[in-house]
């Protein structure tokens, strides 16, 4: 290696590293220019220092706190039901081959329904309040974290169950040795993708169900009202809660899982 | 001259611990009859190490699984100390070609996930934990996980894993099988050491014919489709103690004959009597 | 080698053969029959009130109305128009934009990280913004749908083709290819597989897209239906409006995995775990 490749290095890495900052800069520039510029309608497109004076005013005076912990609320409430059911019913589906059998293929039609195609049922059967859309939630976390449990404890590699069987384990032993270890990956994985799917079900029943407080009604507020800084300080509020969630979602599955890979 | 002769019996006065008899196995796939083991006659006594070789497809895996107690589905007998194999136990441990630690486990974990059904108390479990990764050398990376070892060390805890519970009998299906050629070597000698030190009767099955004569009191040589024994050789305490004596090119080359490969292939007719299937 | 054959017997091997598809078919209905049973007495014995949970018949009734005065169809007709229309702008562009971001490095590493965090932003959080902007026609309703497909497609199209065993690409320089042949020879057929399910997850995302845009901003529609039966009150419109979704959803989930034979008979389906 010559010196003026070590010298290049430094610099080509920093550059790789400072270009996905440089791509948020970017549309933050845009956004800045657009509006300075007047190249879109200022009544449609707000300019981030008045989505900041909004975000400052909401947080100070306003509900918005109120309303992130409200859909926060629900959304955990949601995820904790929809999410237990699934890893109980996806555990059993793939330990009882007679479960698989008769459950399965009910479950996997009832996938087949559009996740948002509950909400007016459920809302009719739970209410429109807070009852229907934690049911709305529950459902939608449930979905993946059945599907991929499932998937899960039937991928487990048929060598363990073998080393299970020459080591004796009581049917206790395997599923706490071997089936439960070997099958966390995929929990995981469903886990993670009912996180996400949760959080989109908090934020469609309350934006169909407008009538408590959360993010959803302050959005619905925001188009209605025709409040663009409002609108765009709920999305931003949004995106940022989703990135938290998928975050802490990898950060936890590297965390618990990182002993086991190269 | 031929210092090799044909032997069944290892000590003349020692009951046989595990006795194979008549053994016949076949699978059904789609839809035909596909033998896999006909007629396998064994006896093997206690501390007795028996290596058994064979090209692919001569059942040597599946008698394995067999005299573990992993499939019932045989005609024939399998004894260990006169009572036939029900299920598996832990008198009878296996080392498989691909280690299969639990790779959520420690060394330390692996190794006790064996002892889970013993009857032994909370300490000697400890203790015998401890010692079995003593005597495979590994005591630096009790607390590593598997990821963290190279094939041969995982090998080495699946070798501790299988000898805690102090079996009867040790099986080791292929074990050096996955590793480059040089940790092969040296597993060898250490897997010796150990079956020695530990007093196990051994069942190896390779298809590496160095290792089967290095290692073995005995070896048995199959041949395939259907599966069985050609003929069963006692080993000469020289050829077990050294690579290039004589007695191990010799026995060599003959085990090599009967499986068709190399220069000992017989071409005579009356030399290839010698090389009809033994019953 | 000689393998010891039996010849089967045809009457008893068909019979066998018959006996687990037989078994299969029983349990696979079991448990829908025993809910729809349930759903009958319940209905009969009035444990749950007509407005929660319509009786069967009456259901029934409804699909057999709507069906005859033509609505159903009408409806359904509306939703496939807007989901293949969605659709196909939104898988062209994605797979379009995730070939240029696949193939491009450069472009990929200054716009991948906007477009992933654009991305995890759901439609729905989009709609209300969108709504002010494209209005409540059937642009919003393409928009919508046509986003939803583009970026399933787009994130599976780029790694798929940034994902491409890079030995194989070794093995295409080792030919001395030209690059146009590189990514005939061995790009394509080898993101295939994957690109293949991004376009599956983009229906599927089109899919719930529709019934998204359909159930909050549309007149028409197998969602409007929904949301029209829920404001009379009227479940069995709902239910049933459900039941044509779930129906559509299971064929086009069946045709896809279909044409996935076609498109690539050398791979096994890969696994689709969302």
């Amino acid at each position: 290696m010559t010196v003026d490749t070590l010298r290049a290095r430094p610099l080509r890495n920093a550059a790789r590293y400072w270009r996905p900052f440089t791509a948020f800069g970017t549309v933050l520039l845009l956004w800045l220019a657009s509006v300075r510029f007047g190249w879109v309608d200022p009544h449609f497109v707000p300019s981030p220092a008045a989505v900041a004076a909004r975000a400052r005013t909401e947080f100070t005076t306003g509900t918005l706190a109120f309303d992130i912990s409200e859909s926060l609320r629900r959304n955990i409430t949601g995820f904790a039901i929809g999410a237990s059911a699934g890893l109980l019913l996806g555990l059993w589906l793939g330990f009882s081959s007679t479960a698989e059998r008769i459950v399965g293929p009910s479950l996997l039609a009832f996938r087949q329904i559009a996740l948002f195609a509950w909400v007016p049922l459920l809302s009719a059967w739970f209410g429109g309040a807070d009852a229907g859309k934690i049911a709305f939630i529950a459902v939608a976390g449930f979905q993946p974290v059945v599907i991929n449990t499932w998937q899960g404890v039937k991928g487990l590699p048929s060598a363990y169950r073998e080393l299970a069987d020459v080591l004796i384990f009581s049917r206790i032993d395997y599923v706490r040795f071997v089936a439960l270890p070997g099958t966390l990956p995929a929990i995981f994985t469903g886990l993670h993708a009912g996180l996400i799917y949760a959080w989109l079900a908090t934020l469609g029943s309350e934006l169909f169900l407008n009538v408590t407080p959360g993010i959803g009604g302050r959005l619905n507020e925001g188009s209605q009202l025709f409040e663009m800084d409002l609108l765009f300080l709920g999305i931003i509020v949004l995106a940022v809660i989703g990135l938290l969630y998928n975050s802490s979602a990898v950060w936890m599955e590297t965390r618990l899982l990182r002993r086991r890979t190269r | 001259m031929n210092e090799i002769y044909p032997s069944r019996n290892f000590q003349v006065d020692v009951a046989p611990t595990l006795e194979i008899r008549h053994l016949d196995k076949s699978f059904t796939v789609v839809g035909r009859e596909l033998k896999v083991l006909a007629g396998v006659d064994l006896s093997v006594k206690s501390g007795e190490f028996v290596t058994i070789v064979g090209a692919s497809g001569c059942g040597k895996s599946t008698l394995l699984r067999l005299i573990l107690g992993l499939d019932l589905d045989y005609s024939g007998d399998i004894l260990v100390d006169g009572a036939p194999v029900r299920r598996p136990g832990l008198d009878r441990s296996i080392v498989f070609q691909d280690h299969r630690l639990l790779p959520w486990l420690t060394v330390e974990g692996n190794v006790a996930a064996a002892l889970r059904r013993s009857p032994l108390s909370r300490s000697a479990k400890q203790e015998a934990v401890r010692e079995q990764i003593e005597l495979v050398g590994l005591t630096q990376f009790t607390k590593a996980y598997p990821a963290q070892l190279s094939g041969g060390m995982a090998q080495r805890v699946a070798i501790a894993r299988a000898l805690v519970n102090r079996p009867r009998f040790l099986l080791l299906d292929e074990p050096l099988g996955a590793l480059d050629a040089l940790t092969r070597l040296r597993l060898q000698d250490e897997l010796k050491r150990i079956v020695q030190h530990e007093e196990t009767t051994a069942l190896l099955v390779t298809h590496d014919v160095d290792e089967a004569v290095h290692l073995g009191h005995r070896i048995v040589v199959m041949q395939p489709h259907p599966g069985r024994i050609a003929r069963i050789i006692s080993i000469p305490e020289q050829a077990r103690q050294d690579r290039s004596s004589r007695e191990f090119i010799r026995l060599r080359d003959e085990v090599l004959g009967l499986l068709g490969v190399g220069t000992a292939v017989l071409q005579t007719p009356k030399q290839a009597r010698l090389v009809e299937p033994s019953r | 080698m000689t393998l010891t054959a039996s010849a089967p017997r045809p009457v008893e091997q068909r019979m066998t053969n018959l006996l687990p598809v037989l078994a299969n078919v029983a349990c696979t209905i079991s448990l829908p029959l025993v809910l729809l049973l349930a759903w009958g007495l319940s209905s009969r014995f009035g444990w749950l009130p007509e407005q929660i949970l319509p009786a069967p018949e009456v259901v029934w009734a409804t699909i057999a109305e709507l069906w005859r005065d033509g609505s159903l169809i009408e409806h359904t007709l509306v939703s496939l128009r807007r989901v293949a229309i969605g659709f196909s702008i939104g898988a062209l562009s994605g797979l379009l934009a995730g070939a240029a971001l696949g193939l491009l490095p450069v472009v990929r590493s200054f716009v991948w990280p906007v477009f992933t965090a654009v991305a995890q932003v759901n439609t729905l959080a989009w709609l209300p913004l969108l709504v002010l902007f494209v209005g409540i026609d059937e642009e919003l309703k393409y928009v919508c749908i046509a986003w939803s497909t583009a970026v399933p497609v787009t994130l599976a199209t780029t790694r798929s083709i940034a994902d491409v065993s890079p030995n194989l690409v070794e093995l295409g320089r080792v030919f001395d290819f030209t690059p146009m042949q590189r990514v005939s020879v061995i790009v394509v057929p080898a993101a295939l597989p994957s690109l293949f399910t991004g376009v599956r997850e983009g229906l599927a995302a089109a899919w719930q897209s529709l019934v998204i845009v359909e159930l909050f901003a549309s007149f028409d529609g197998l969602g409007y239906l929904i949301t029209w039966g829920r404001q009379l009150f009227q479940l069995e419109l709902v239910i049933t409006a459900m039941l044509v979704i779930a129906a559509i959803g299971l064929s086009l989930n069946a045709v896809l995995e279909y044409l996935e034979h076609f498109v690539q008979p050398w791979k096994t389906e890969a696994r689709h775990d969302r």
